[in-house]
């Protein structure tokens, strides 16, 4: 078959081509070259124009056959092209384009007309600029994605924070409905009617009190309070939750020897940060390996620097867990990164994992961190203080002391402190009705000077108060009086890791025979 | 549209009316970051949503906002990460007019799912063109309109832009140009 084309057509589709005669002069050429190679005219000898990358170029133009590679440069100007010699009887036509780089895009005098419709190189080559340029603009769209979710996590963290204000001045309310019913019913509930409208306030303070309990889950508030746990206590009890993280094909071996020694924390979160710390050691071990967890007690700085507080000075003993794994190890670069925030080495990986076992560490008043060797594993470091069972005892005046802490008609002492008039005046009336000696506190001041005065059997305190809070209230008092039994109210669930052991809670709006059960307990 | 298009519609919004403009149409159509991504392909309705809210709050109708949208991309384009191939496509109104559609040849590899239009020049003389524009999609007349005045404004030629026929899926393009320069 033979095909006929015109010069136009044959430069529409190769617009640089050139034919070259059989006295090796140029007799044809396409628009790319008159556009770029001016001093390029029709009946120039090609050896004045042009040099072909390797050969001599009328040797190559007399000698060559049917079709051959060729590369050329022009003379006088830096510009190459690279095709096909296509030799026949009348010469040969050189099917060449112009070369091209990516960053002729932005700095040639070039354009796309220079180049043939069918040119699979000009459009691979605008595809990579293309998905260079796309590139460019998704990383602009990551950081915007990031700053959305910055100020999302913001506006949530302030909803939360009011929302939980709110509940709490609510269930303060509740609370002040809920005692001053009880009294209603105490006093007057023999009455049918009252009795009956004392219903239906106390029903419609109970619903009140799950909306607001709805709010304070709603609004993040710490469900799961921080308690004393033995953390030998709750890996035992978790091994197979622990085994299934770390899968069939890597084994974990574990060596408990915290002799169920106790540290103030979240039941979850503390699981929650061995899990991603197991998860961690999985995600190095692809092609499977060991595991060694193990904790133990360590005495000494807790943090794992050498950079100590005020407070971490006092401690001296910690719970000290080590996750070690045998997989591929981090380098120093990765090491030292491991613990920020969105930051992974794992293609699919949140970032979030080592993140908040640093966060929990922290709010634990302990610390994290990794030690790793490429090649040879890496070995996780969670150090938590250990709870201090028994507070220091401080010497009471000889008075107190001595005065034993039922009143001279034998009556238990307490020591009531709440800064809402209406629910300390409802709570001094039900028990002192109940035979209990009350002496009462509108703020956590006037309970310290009333501890400093007189024994008691019970302290009841609200734990929100302006000034003094009722915990630190607690605090002083078990250290004036450790016989006292602690008993916290309040609308929120205390998130502190200050509560000691045997203190008791109760969550408002409460019911009377609940807090007298816990005092005559 | 894909994304790129509505971050455009964005910028052209902060620049006409402030960031405080864009955020309100954003809260009103319930959209962010999400619908901004550039190789997306967003549904049209979508598109059509923002350019008649942005046309609310420019004061001008949607056919007028299109047409403004148009001109405005073409300098979008040009002075963002698509500048090279915006030069590469074309050095003069004729030439970038001719070689659109291989620049959508490369744009449609890149984002697959992106409907493209086709151009092609009917008519081509000193100062004078005439353009068809081809495509599924309809009601984008002004916009295209306001692209070929872009592309006018990038080469430095002023002239005037006609619409010499509308068939079902075309639209013939009357161009008549003097370069400023």
């Amino acid at each position: 078959m033979l095909l006929s084309f015109s010069e136009k057509q044959i430069g529409a589709l190769l617009p640089a081509f050139l034919h070259i005669d059989k006295q090796l002069n140029i007799s044809a050429m396409g628009p790319g070259i008159l556009r770029h190679l001016p001093h390029v005219r029709i009946g120039m000898p090609c050896a004045e124009a042009f040099n072909i990358v390797n050969y001599d170029t009328a040797q190559f133009l007399q000698e060559g056959v049917n079709v051959q590679p060729v590369s050329l440069i022009a003379r006088d100007i830096d510009v190459h092209l690279s095709g096909a010699a296509i030799f026949h009887e009348a010469g040969c036509l050189l099917a060449v384009r112009f070369a091209i780089t990516e960053e002729m895009f932005a700095d040639s005098s070039m354009d796309l007309s220079d180049f043939g419709h069918a040119d699979p190189v000009i459009l691979s080559t605008m595809l990579i600029v293309l998905q260079r340029a796309m590139l460019e603009e998704s990383q602009a769209n990551a950081i915007e994605l990031a700053h959305a979710r910055q100020r999302s996590t913001d506006l949530l963290e302030r909803t939360s924070r009011v929302a939980g204000y709110m509940a709490h001045d609510f269930n303060n309310l509740l609370s002040v409905i809920r005692l001053n019913t009880d009294r209603l019913s105490r006093q007057f509930g023999k009455d049918e009617k009252i009795g009956k409208l004392v219903e239906i306030i106390q029903e419609m303070a109970a619903r009140g009190s799950e909306i607001t309990q709805s709010l304070m889950t709603l609004s993040l508030q710490r469900t799961d309070m921080r308690q004393p746990l033995s953390v030998d206590q709750v890996i035992h009890d978790n091994m197979g939750i622990l085994d299934s993280v770390v899968g069939p094909n890597i084994s974990l071996k574990l060596t408990l020897n915290a002799n169920d020694r106790k540290c103030v924390v979240s039941y979850s979160d503390f699981l929650n940060a061995l899990i991603n710390l197991l998860i961690n050691a999985r995600e190095a071990m692809p092609m499977g390996g060991q595991i060694a967890l193990s904790s133990s007690v360590g005495v000494g700085l807790i943090k794992g620097d050498g950079d100590t507080d005020a407070d971490m000075a006092q401690s001296d003993s910690y719970i000290a867990i080590q996750i070690a794994d045998t997989g591929v190890g981090m380098s120093d670069a990765l090491l030292s990164r491991a613990f920020e925030p969105q930051f992974s080495s794992k293609p699919n990986g949140t970032g979030l994992g080592l993140a908040s076992v640093r966060n929990f560490a922290v709010e634990t008043g302990g610390d994290v961190w990794l030690e790793s060797a490429e090649g040879k594993g890496t070995t996780a470091y969670l150090h938590l203080p250990i709870l201090k069972t028994v507070a220091p005892l401080v010497a009471v005046s000889s008075a107190v002391a001595h005065a034993g802490a039922s009143d001279a008609l034998g009556k238990k002492r307490i020591l009531l402190v709440e800064d809402e008039p209406y629910a300390l005046e409802a709570l001094v009336e039900m028990l002192e009705a109940e035979g209990y000696a009350v002496t009462p506190c509108a703020s956590g001041e006037e309970a310290l000077i009333a501890l400093g005065q007189d024994a008691y059997d019970v302290l009841l305190t609200d734990v929100v108060m302006p000034g003094q809070n009722g915990t630190e209230v607690a605090r002083d008092a078990c250290i004036a009086q450790p016989s006292i039994k602690v008993i916290l109210m309040s609308g929120y669930v205390p998130d502190s890791a200050a509560l000691q052991p045997g203190w008791l809670f109760l969550h408002k709006p409460m019911e009377s025979a609940k807090l007298l059960q816990l005092i005559s307990a | 549209m894909y994304g790129m298009i509505h971050r455009a519609m964005r910028q052209m919004v902060h620049e006409e009316l402030g960031e405080e403009a864009w955020l309100a149409l954003e809260q009103k159509l319930e959209i962010g970051p999400t619908e901004l991504l550039t190789g997306m392909v967003y549904d049209d309705a979508l598109t059509l949503e923002i350019v008649s809210e942005a046309a609310a709050r420019l004061n001008l109708s949607v056919d007028q906002t299109l047409e403004a949208f148009g001109q405005y991309w073409v300098r979008f384009a040009g002075q963002g990460s698509l500048s090279s191939i915006m030069k590469f496509t074309g050095q003069n109104l004729a030439s970038f007019i001719a070689n659109l559609d291989r620049l959508h040849l490369a744009v449609g590899s890149a984002m697959p799912g992106a409907r493209l239009p086709a151009f092609a020049t009917l008519e081509s003389a000193p100062g004078h063109l005439v353009v068809e524009y081809r495509s599924d999609r309809v009601g984008l007349e002004p916009f295209v309109k306001g692209l070929l005045q872009g592309l006018m404004d990038r080469f430095h030629a002023c002239g005037e832009i006609h619409v010499v026929h509308r068939g079902e899926k075309s639209i013939l393009f009357d161009i008549r140009y003097q370069d400023k320069d």
